[in-house]
């Protein structure tokens, strides 16, 4: 694993106290009842140049909404976002547009994020149209550079997406938010929908990558086995916020959150010894609607541990080891 | 892991022999499953692994009598279950095993179940199609079933729709209506893909209670070698519609044999470990509409040699009951 620049100055990306809730009615037409549903209910942490840092967490926690507030594809609530110091919070599509040289994304799925009806060199080439960054002969050059530069053959330029598998297609979709050369990319769940055999490439890629070009990831997973091989930090997400963060290492040996020891301890291992041997902890029920509100800790309801205090008032990041903090009454 | 042995002293519960099944497409005739063969046990649960288009699913299909002809063919082969030949059974026979003797459970939920009615009418359509019981009779044995896989409040959440619950209560759902007519056969395709992981630990240990319960046996559908190391008793690897390897769970893990396995579980990355550099396997699987000759796997194998070009190997039964698609695995074993 890369080992991250740690600079002096200002991180690359802070997020601080991010909100995002989407308004809802339901019920009746002449009574309905309001709520918002907290997507993502207060998130901090920062990304330093060349590192990473994965957001785990269940489905409906709020990791992709995270992503998708930050470049602004979903305004945030409140809170702020600052990309080198600048904050960008919220701002619209115009003021946004120097930013998306520096902050890019790559999706979960490359068929439906890749236009079909365009070749994979106007595809890649999209980007250096929209920024002005190169013409004519030289952003062909350009495209075959980029294209080569994530395992694709150039010879492929002038085909559509529909004849590339997948792993070639979310090659096609690295090498588009490569092409503007940003400091970040947000990856949210670029191999889950990928083969074993292909994830494996696609991981290796992207560390690659990062070596060569010094870049920064969030990176957005579920899949806690591919998270531990390319993050080197890593927060875990329930019901939009943060239950713990810390060096990757850290958390993967010493999950300390009750959810995170139970989220660690369900991921099924590929070795039948260890799986018949190890404990294991078993949550009951599943995560609850993100429109309810707590006064206390949002896992209080499922949590083996819960104690009065877990359910009255909420818990703040407290830190536990050096970088590593958990939100939780009763670990702390 | 599953706690009940199975008895492979008795006669076999299911035998599926040299399934063929072949896609016709405007471009070529798509070879989906290349003559595949194994059994299942009483109270086994069989894992198929294989990474997309390698056949695993189209096996099932076929042998639920489930694949849509056209474009679909069954090229050749039989499935024994009980006396009869499934292949040959015509539709109504068929209806009267499919979800009665030998039950389906699918990936997504929320496609599989129909979103106008609710659960209780759907749990009950089977039990009263198969058993005869009345409606009342079928109405007890729903909320009894919605008990035994974990949902609460059962008599009122049958008046429910299936949007009304939730991913892994859906597939609790689906389980329910899978075993209400107390199937020989649970066919489990991707049962858990669609869902978290915690999620995904409640299913995997409900079915094996169930499986303990009821001795039911499983073939569980499965990419996820996790899953399988979790709750498969043997293992079929699956590439290219053909069975490259078979063993014992343990055995799989420990020792595999087929280059394409070795490589499998070499490109696996494990929460437990950090790896330098994932292992990966080299290029993509092959076209099944258009074959080369020799071993499938040949171009992306690391150990193939001048033959794997000339002949496709067959399964080579190695010394320790295991058996392999492979020469270079075959030769090995016998110089060993």
């Amino acid at each position: 694993m890369p080992e991250a620049q740690t600079s002096d100055n200002q991180p690359l990306l802070q997020v601080d106290d991010l909100k995002v809730h989407f308004p809802f009615s339901r019920g009746s037409f002449l009574n309905p009842e309001r709520g918002f549903i907290r997507a993502v209910d207060g998130l901090s942490f920062d990304i330093a140049e060349g590192e990473t840092l994965a957001l785990v967490g269940e489905s409906g926690c709020g990791k992709s909404t995270t992503a998708r507030a930050i470049i602004n594809l979903v305004k945030p609530t409140s809170g702020t976002v600052r990309l080198n110091g600048d904050d960008i919070t919220g701002l619209d599509d115009k003021s946004m547009m120097q930013h998306r040289r520096v902050v890019q994304m790559v999706f979960q799925d490359p068929i439906a994020s890749l236009n079909p009806r365009m070749t994979v060199g106007d595809i890649i080439g999209e980007p250096l149209k929209i920024h002005g960054l190169a013409k004519g002969k030289d952003r062909k050059l350009e495209v075959l550079r980029l294209m080569d530069l994530v395992g694709l053959n150039p010879r492929f330029l002038n085909r559509y997406p529909h004849e590339f598998s997948g792993g070639q297609r979310q090659r096609i979709g690295i090498a588009r938010a490569l092409a503007v050369n940003p400091k970040l990319i947000l990856c949210d769940e670029p191999v889950s929908a990928l083969d074993v055999s292909i994830q494996a490439q696609i991981v290796n890629l992207l560390r690659d990558l990062q070596q060569q070009l010094g870049l920064s990831y969030l990176f957005i997973a579920h899949d806690l086995s591919v998270v531990r091989q390319i993050a080197n930090r890593v927060g875990v997400m329930y019901l939009g916020r943060l239950v713990e963060l810390g060096d990757s290492e850290s958390v993967y040996e010493n999950p300390t959150h009750p959810y995170t020891e139970a989220l660690l301890s369900a991921v099924p291992v590929p070795d039948p010894e260890l799986a018949a041997s190890r404990d294991r902890i078993r949550l009951r029920g599943e995560v609850p609607s993100p429109d309810k509100q707590y006064p206390g800790c949002s896992f209080a309801d499922r949590c083996p541990l819960v104690e009065d205090q877990c359910r009255s008032e909420r818990p703040e990041h407290k830190s536990i080891a050096d970088e590593h903090t958990i939100a939780c009454w009763v670990r702390q | 892991m599953n706690n009940t042995p199975a008895d492979r002293s008795s006669e076999p519960l299911l035998q599926v022999q040299d399934l063929q099944v072949t896609f016709k497409t405007d471009l070529a005739d798509v070879r989906a499953v290349r003559g595949v063969s194994f059994d299942v046990y009483p109270g086994e649960t069989v894992g198929i692994v294989g990474e997309s288009g390698s056949g695993k699913s189209v096996t099932n299909l076929a042998l639920m009598g489930l694949v849509p002809k056209p474009p679909g063919r069954i090229d050749g082969g039989q499935v024994w279950y009980d006396g009869q030949n499934l292949l040959e059974l015509d539709d109504r026979s068929m209806q009267s095993i499919r979800g009665h003797k030998i039950a389906m459970i699918f990936q997504d939920p929320m496609t599989a179940l129909n979103p106008l009615m609710t659960v209780g009418q759907q749990l009950t359509e089977m039990t009263r199609l198969h058993l005869g019981l009345s409606k009342s009779a079928a109405n007890d044995q729903a909320a009894d079933m919605l008990e035994l896989v974990g949902i609460s409040n059962a008599k009122k959440r049958l008046r429910d729709y299936p949007h009304q619950f939730s991913g892994g209560m859906r597939q609790r759902v689906m389980i329910a209506m899978a075993l209400s007519c107390q199937p020989d056969l649970l066919i489990a395709d991707e049962p858990t893909t669609a869902l978290d992981v915690t999620i995904q630990a409640q299913i995997l240990e409900l079915l094996r209670e169930l499986q303990e319960k009821r001795g039911t046996s499983i073939i569980m559908i499965t990419h996820d070698l996790g899953v399988v190391a979790e709750i498969c008793d043997r293992v079929l690897v699956m590439y290219a519609g053909q069975v490259v390897e078979k063993a014992e769970v343990k055995e799989l893990f420990a020792n595999p044999q087929h280059p394409y396995t070795k490589g499998l579980l070499r490109s696996l990355p494990r929460f437990d470990q950090v790896t330098d550099s994932l292992y990966a396997i080299p290029g993509q699987p092959p076209d099944l509409g258009n074959l080369p000759a020799g071993c499938a796997f040949r171009d992306r194998c690391d150990v193939s040699v001048e033959q794997c070009s000339q002949e496709a190997p067959e399964l080579y039964s190695l010394h320790d009951g295991r058996l392999v698609s492979c020469f270079v695995a075959k030769e090995e074993a016998s110089n060993a």
